[in-house]
């Protein structure tokens, strides 16, 4: 019964407050710039529009085109699975760790790249091969900094990583925390298609790569591309957040007010993370497509200096 | 007693097939027929045997024995888990293979000498079963040498075209160079042991020869691995073949390699200095990340594969360099983790690419073309083949829940517990191994969505692909059974993990711990490793339950389903055409500019007609060159050439009575070695 709970939990809020994340990057970005901007419901509310639209679909897409929104989502909803939103109701562990994670992510990844193929549009091939380059040379990167995690808390669980954050054994300031962060971060924003990376508000064919490949999508594949790239969002910033800031250890209160506690507190760490990444975002300019894998070896640099530091050059 | 049996009818069975092929060679059908039946039922013989012997705990069958009067010539044929391991995996491919060949080898009736082909198919399985279970060097070297032979025949079988037969030729240049350093090493054994056996005392080899023979003998089965920088015939031999001979090449008889090292380095040698392991693991870097970035940029759907199979021995040979790093650093738990990860992937990689290429092999046979840029919206002519092939990619990917994945899990564990606080330098070497692994899979996705993408999907690009033939359905099955193999152990890895350990533990010594255990739901079916635990069942559960749970809530606001069909966006010109649509050339562009050193790209544009903005005709040639030929072969190759050419000029002048010095030179200077040592 736990574990079902556990899994209801997880899921209702990474399917209920991802759009709340989006919303609040495009607000805050709006107010940087001096405009109004959209409501922070926006995203909720386009959702439930497009899940109410007829959908269009090419006549020279197959199976694949219609399968991969949900494919897309439903690996999102997996990944959402491995990092607990908070260690209290924890039953046990979810089976699966944070090289599961990576991969489950990739799943959704390929099939949306094939999505792109399937139309056979022009805009949609060039999304997919970019995709295909900018991942690719990020993957090192984020396998070495979850590895490095991984090692210190000597487990690749999420849920023992964050325990051994919690634990108050280890400094949260200690160098190699500050680089796998900043690895992280990059990351982040790479894998959510965000400047420097990606731009996510125009449909310029020079800059897309993300809404090239989604741009053949409407009505109710479209939701579900949106909300399932969301979800993959909100997995980067609670992977974030949950490990370098942990919270559940401040809380005394067991049982139901400790877990609604310990949500509370997760709701604002991520509202709170969002408000920087949509200031990173503001404060940088897109780079060109080739100074991408820059980018990359930054925050493989990153991770790998806080391996160095962690396992070659002592504690 | 029965294992023993159930091998040899097996045997036999591979026996008669080869023969009946000859004998029935004048009725095409037939012929083909009968004998891929009897292989098929050989290897059902052959995968009962071999799982009995796995989980049998008894010790060595000896199958064949032969007594000769020769002195150090006696032949015996010997079957323990290695090898057992290594005949199941070629038992699981035969079948699909043999099944395929049915409908395959039909466009061969009338053409070709077609039983001449399937005997010489039975004889490759054959050897390869020699290979496997010979027991002293001399009966190994044999067996390696008709593989060699056989499959050069295989791959120039098609020798009218002219590519083949260079193809066919580099091959067998590149295997026997590597035959040749193999027998220098056995000839070295021999010379200390004074035995040809492979159970004779290898501590009688000094230090210093050990490390000789061990670099022999990684160079011989490195080269038949197709290991970087040895790999250059690879590319081109495994395309050349048949579909279903370069599915076995592919699937297994690269891994025959693999089964060298372990029975002549692990097991006999026994692995000392830590170098070895660095060397190995170094290879198996280079070769993943090079064959990978490859096969990327390749538009040719067998070459794709080809090189994709040097990126996953090079995986293989990762999980044994961290194996032998482990053992000499007496850390024997990583050391049976890593072997068990890198004989898994060794399994999955047969799986899987075995159907890939039969797969390949069904795209030729329907479109009659290889090029990635003559096809597209394949997947409409020939939906069953498409859905295979993507199973097959999604699997070589590493994505859950294939099995391909549980390998890669396995070997990032064992480099997981192989990083312990102390060692500097085999810790760095681990996370530069952690590195490539995630380039080498991400790359490895990306390579396999352009092949699955530019082939099957978008609109066709030629009339190959708009006027695709319908595939056989035996040749679907045969695929299809290799996809569910895939899947059925993606999805529960724990059995036959526990099967493959039984070889690994003949090795190292060490039984690594895979539990079963768990509830429902969240726990599932688990595998874990040193207290870490993955359930991809559950996962799976969880996605499946998760897309029904959209498709109803989905439902329930959004109401009934409702579609328009509509053109794809044209930009706004007259209607989409296939020429708008990206190239598999347009597709690896951005990673062919990002590795641009391994490749070194030249473009040529070409514009006819005197306006900038409305050119009459425009020619753009990309063209790329292979860095390994270049700068590797061909310069020794120029040597050879020049050195040879002077030693004929010089020392060749046909003149008998220089021949007749030259000869009486030698026979002196034997006596005198002789006298004088």
């Amino acid at each position: 019964m736990a574990e079902l709970f556990y899994v209801l939990l997880q899921i209702g809020i990474f399917v209920l407050i991802s759009p709340l994340v989006s919303g609040v990057i495009k607000k805050v970005k709006a107010m940087t710039q001096k405009r109004k901007g959209a409501p922070v419901l926006q995203l909720y509310f386009d959702l439930t529009k497009l899940l109410k639209k007829q959908a269009v679909i090419s006549d020279k897409a197959s199976w694949i085109f219609k399968a991969s929104p949900y494919v897309v989502f439903s690996t999102a909803i997996a990944a959402s699975l491995l990092i607990p939103v908070t260690t209290f109701v924890v039953p046990g562990r979810f089976s699966g760790d944070i090289i599961m994670l990576v991969y489950l992510l990739a799943l959704g990844r390929f099939f949306m790249t094939l999505s792109g193929l399937d139309t056979g549009s022009t805009f949609g091939g060039m999304g997919s091969s970019r995709e295909v380059m900018i991942s690719s040379l990020m993957e090192p990167s984020i396998l070495v900094s979850v590895f490095t995690m991984g090692l210190i808390a000597k487990s690749t669980s999420v849920y023992d990583i964050m325990e051994m954050m919690q634990s108050g054994n280890v400094s949260l300031t200690h160098p190699v925390f500050i680089m796998i962060f900043l690895a992280l971060l990059i990351i982040t924003l790479a894998e959510t298609s965000r400047i420097p990376v990606d731009d996510p508000a125009t449909h310029l064919e020079l800059t897309m790569v993300h809404e090239a490949m989604i741009l053949e999508y409407s009505g109710r594949h479209l939701a579900l591309m949106e909300l399932g790239a969301s979800i993959k969002q909100l997995v980067f910033i609670t992977l974030i957040v949950n490990i370098f800031l942990p919270h559940d250890q401040l809380i005394t209160y067991t049982g139901a007010m400790g877990i609604i506690l310990s949500i509370a507190i997760y709701i604002l760490k991520v509202v709170g993370f969002s408000v920087l990444m949509a200031l990173a975002e503001v404060s940088t300019v897109k780079f060109r497509l080739f100074s991408v894998p820059n980018l990359a070896a930054l925050s493989f640099m990153l991770s790998f200096l806080g391996f160095l530091q962690y396992f070659v050059f002592g504690r | 007693m029965t294992i023993k049996y159930l091998f040899q009818i097996s045997i036999g069975l591979y026996v008669i097939a080869g023969f009946s092929a000859v004998i029935l060679s004048k009725w095409h059908k037939i012929s083909n027929t009968a004998s891929n039946i009897l292989c098929m039922a050989a290897s059902v013989f052959g995968i009962a045997a071999s799982i009995d012997q796995l989980i049998s705990a008894q010790g060595p069958v000896i199958l064949w024995k032969i007594n000769s009067s020769i002195p150090l010539m006696n032949f015996t044929m010997t079957v323990d888990n290695v090898s057992s391991f290594f005949i199941l995996m070629l038992s699981i491919l035969v079948f699909p293979v043999s099944l395929y060949s049915i409908g395959y080898l039909s466009h061969y009736y009338g053409k070709r000498n077609v039983g001449l082909f399937n005997t010489l198919y039975s004889v490759f399985i054959l050897s390869m079963i020699l290979v496997f279970t010979a027991s002293n060097t001399i009966f190994f070297f044999i067996a390696w040498e008709i593989m060699s032979v056989v499959s050069y025949f295989l791959v120039v079988f098609e020798s009218e075209v002219e590519e083949n037969r260079r193809a066919g030729t580099l091959y067998i240049i590149m295997t026997h160079l590597g035959a040749a350093l193999m027998l220098i090493g056995f000839m070295i054994m021999y010379s200390f042991t004074n035995s040809f056996a492979l159970n004779s005392d290898s501590a009688l080899i000094p230090e210093f020869y050990r490390n000789i023979i061990f670099l022999l003998l990684v160079i011989g089965f490195g080269t038949k691995a197709g290991v970087v920088p040895l790999h250059i015939w690879l590319p081109y031999a495994h395309p050349a073949a048949p579909s279903n001979v370069s599915a076995l090449m592919s699937g297994i008889m690269i891994k025959t390699a693999v089964y060298g090292i372990l029975r002549f380095i692990m097991i006999y040698l026994g692995v000392q200095n830590t170098w070895w392991g660095i060397l190995i693991l170094v290879i198996g870097i280079s070769s993943a990340l090079i064959g990978v970035v490859y096969a990327f940029v390749e538009n040719n759907i067998k070459k794709l594969l080809a090189f994709s199979s040097i990126e996953n021995i090079g995986i293989i040979f990762i999980g044994l360099g961290i194996c032998f790093i482990a053992i000499s650093t007496k850390n024997e738990t990583v050391a049976a983790l890593a072997l068990l990860a890198s004989l898994f992937h060794a399994f999955n990689h047969t799986i899987f690419k075995g159907s890939l290429f039969l797969g390949a092999g069904s795209i030729h046979f329907s479109t009659h073309t290889k090029d990635m840029d003559q096809l597209g919206g394949l997947i409409k002519k020939i939906p069953i083949a498409a859905l295979f092939i993507l199973g097959g990619s999604l699997s070589i990917s590493a994505l859950v829940p294939f099995n391909g994945f549980i390998g890669e899990w396995l070997i990032l564990q064992s480099i997981f517990a192989g990083i312990q606080p102390g060692n500097a330098g085999i810790n760095i070497l681990f996370i530069l191994t952690v590195t490539a692994l995630a380039l080498a899979g991400a790359l490895a996705a990306g390579t396999f969505i352009k092949f699955f993408g530019i082939t099957f999907l978008g609109l066709p690009r030629s009339s190959h692909a708009s006027e695709a033939q319908p595939i056989p359905m035996v040749m679907n099955a045969a695929s299809g059974m290799l996809v569910l193999l895939c899947l059925v152990i993606g999805i529960f890895p724990a059995p036959f993990i526990q099967l493959i350990s039984h070889a690994a533990f003949e090795i190292t010594g060490v039984s690594v711990a895979v539990n079963f255990k768990g509830s429902f739901l969240l726990t599932a079916f688990p595998l874990s490793v040193s207290g870490n635990v993955i359930s991809p069942f559950s996962s799976l559960i969880i996605f499946l339950l998760s897309i029904l749970a959209v498709l109803l809530i989905i439902r329930f606001i959004g109401g009934k389903y409702a579609e328009k069909k509509y053109g794809t966006w044209d930009c706004g010109f007259e209607g989409l055409n296939s020429r708008m649509q990206y190239t598999a050339t347009g597709f690896s562009k951005p990673v062919k500019i990002v590795f641009r050193m391994l490749f070194r790209p030249s473009r040529d544009l070409k514009i006819t007609g005197d306006d900038t903005y409305h050119p009459e005709s425009m020619e753009y040639i990309m063209t790329t060159e292979s860095i390994f030929e270049k700068y590797i072969y061909d310069p020794v190759l120029k040597f050879t050439e020049r050195s040879s050419g002077v030693i004929r000029r010089k020392l060749q002048t046909g003149s008998i009575h220089l021949y007749l010095i030259y000869m009486f030179a030698a026979i002196l200077a034997a006596m005198l070695y002789n006298r004088l040592f």
